[in-house]
């Protein structure tokens, strides 16, 4: 069995950890830049405010005090998935992290009779221990587990745990539910789905194997037998390289902040040209410095900064634009810097990227994507970096970035702990 | 590959001596381990105001609050009472709750069902920069 562990609206709830006062209140998380709805809490869901509304929609019901916003702040919600996940992992030996909400835990070994009682105690843990809300779902395969969570995060009577344990319990659950919630349906098949006259999960697991195979291929004959109770999504095996860094010594120490982002920018765009050549993307950017330790005479500083993108990227724009961002929250004036770096990590393949999620801008994804293909085939011609950002020239690093509702880096910066009177 | 060089390396000839301090070896002392029983669980704060001094509880000081236990009688909490965090010592008895400061210009708190409150976490160490105050 398997038991999906999901974290309720994650990033405001990891918000309300330190801020109390927000519990039962209408909150939102903004993506990176304050662009758009990343995160709802039910109140603010109820409000009818849809995931990845633009935010210019609904400032003015922050300005009149009714919704509460919050710029994102990975570092706050990376540091309590970590907990989460540690909390999980001491508690069931074999746990897959999914994402930075999301675990599946394999309860081989545990017995039948103790997994619910297993379950519970694990969501009051975490309710105490980090302070986040989470909902799990109990079911012969993953793909049954996440639509249990969904049961388990719907109805308050679960206490947060829903078994499907049994056939009964699978058709009806499987019965009630759209066909575009069940894991791996894609928003283009619904309608197709539909069409069909596959409105929910149960028609489709009721349809026979052969016009499955014949309709929808390998992938949909997965979703089936997954939904019919047999397990055959395997663990994802980490084949790709977990992170890419570029970095360098220079040659002659560097203080100013124009040719240090003119250097960041460049190792920045070679990691993105890494990644679309190896076909995936990066979650996380991270940027770091060194001053010269073998000068005893001069200040040091070691700094990094790591920034997690709301999708997974492999443009230039974006790991640039990323990097800018981690170098104007580390940069210190009167630092002689020795040695720059880029580092992208958290790596998916390019073509498994999650995008309904957040309703992101395709639009926008796939102008970048166009112009990535275009500076790499120019500069593949060329040998080298011939086609730039304006971005990897000086001059552009002044430009601010919007985080106007940033709360406070409350367990990984000593000097933004709470404060207690 | 020279096969005579691979054999010699192999054969395990140190240079020098072996430091008589290899079998003493052990961890240093760290006290994240020791003031730090459950790291998912511990949280920060900083001590703003005087609310504590007779406990000796000062303001800058840095409090290790530790989530996961369970609130008894005379810990000192870290509290969530009327939209602001607060640090008091618990003091229950039947039919309530007090919170209690350790400054006789402050009032004790009486928790009773209506009071906006919850106990954020419980105080396991304070840490005290003695040097520059």
């Amino acid at each position: 069995m398997y038991a999906l562990v999901d974290c309720n609206n994650f990033f405001v709830s990891c918000e309300r950890v330190f801020r109390p006062d927000l519990d039962g209140k209408p909150v939102v998380v903004l993506s990176n830049n304050d662009g758009c709805v990343v995160s709802r809490s039910n109140e603010s869901k109820a409000m009818g405010i849809k995931m990845g509304a633009p935010f210019f929609q609904i400032k003015h019901l922050v300005d009149q005090g009714q919704l509460h916003a919050f710029s994102s702040n990975y570092a706050l919600y990376g540091d309590l998935s970590s907990r989460v996940m540690s909390i999980l992992s001491d508690t069931v030996p074999h746990i897959e992290i999914y994402s930075i909400d999301e675990a599946f835990l394999h309860l081989d070994g545990v017995e039948p009779g103790e997994m619910l009682q297993l379950c519970l105690d694990l969501v009051s843990k975490v309710r105490q221990w980090v302070g986040v809300p989470v909902s799990i779902g109990v079911a012969p395969t993953k793909t049954l587990a996440k639509l249990a969570s969904h049961f388990a995060k719907t109805y308050k009577g679960y206490k947060g745990v829903c078994m499907m344990d049994d056939d009964c319990k699978r058709v009806k659950a499987l019965g009630m539910s759209p066909i575009g919630e069940v894991w791996g349906v894609g928003r283009r098949l619904v309608p197709k789905m539909q069409g069909w006259g596959v409105v929910t999960a149960l028609d489709f697991a009721q349809r026979p194997r052969e016009w499955v195979a014949a309709n929808l291929g390998v992938n949909g004959l997965k979703i089936w037998e997954e939904l019919n109770g047999n397990a055959c999504v395997a663990e994802e095996k980490e084949e790709r390289r977990k992170s890419i860094c570029t970095s360098r010594s220079f040659a002659d120490m560097i203080e100013d902040v124009q040719e240090l982002a003119l250097r960041v920018s460049d190792f920045a765009a070679l990691c993105a040209s890494k990644l679309r050549k190896e076909k995936s993307a990066a979650h996380d950017v991270t940027v770091f410095m060194y001053t010269n330790r073998f000068r005893d005479d001069l200040k040091q500083y070691f700094p990094s900064a790591t920034m997690r993108l709301d999708v997974a990227a492999n443009s230039t724009q974006e790991i640039v634009g990323t990097a800018m961002k981690c170098l104007r929250t580390i940069y210190r004036a009167g630092y002689q810097y020795k040695k720059a770096g880029v580092t992208v990590s958290n790596i998916v393949p390019a073509d498994e990227i999650q995008c309904t999620i957040f309703g992101f801008d395709e639009e926008l994804r796939s102008r970048h994507d166009r112009l990535s293909a275009v500076m790499d085939a120019v500069n593949g011609q060329a040998g080298s970096s011939m086609l730039r950002l304006a971005s990897q020239r000086p001059g552009h690093f002044a430009d601010g970035i919007r985080s106007d509702f940033h709360s406070r880096l409350y367990t990984t910066s000593l000097d933004e702990i709470i404060e207690v009177r | 590959m020279d096969d005579v060089k691979c054999g010699m390396a192999q054969s395990g000839i140190h240079a020098g001596f072996p430091s008589p301090a290899t079998d003493y070896m052990t961890q240093a002392i760290d006290l994240n381990k020791e003031l730090v029983r459950h790291p998912a669980a511990t949280f920060y704060g900083r001590v703003v105001g005087d609310s504590m001094i007779d406990a000796g509880v000062d303001e800058g000081d840095i409090l290790v609050i530790d989530k996961s236990l369970e609130p008894q009688d005379g810990d000192m909490a870290v509290c969530f009472v009327d939209g602001e965090f607060t640090l008091k010592y618990l003091r229950f008895h039947p039919g309530g709750l007090t919170l209690q400061p350790a400054n006789d210009r402050y009032p004790s708190i009486r928790i009773d069902e209506d009071t906006d409150f919850k106990v954020w976490g419980i105080v396991t160490y304070v840490i005290k920069n003695v040097r520059t105050r």
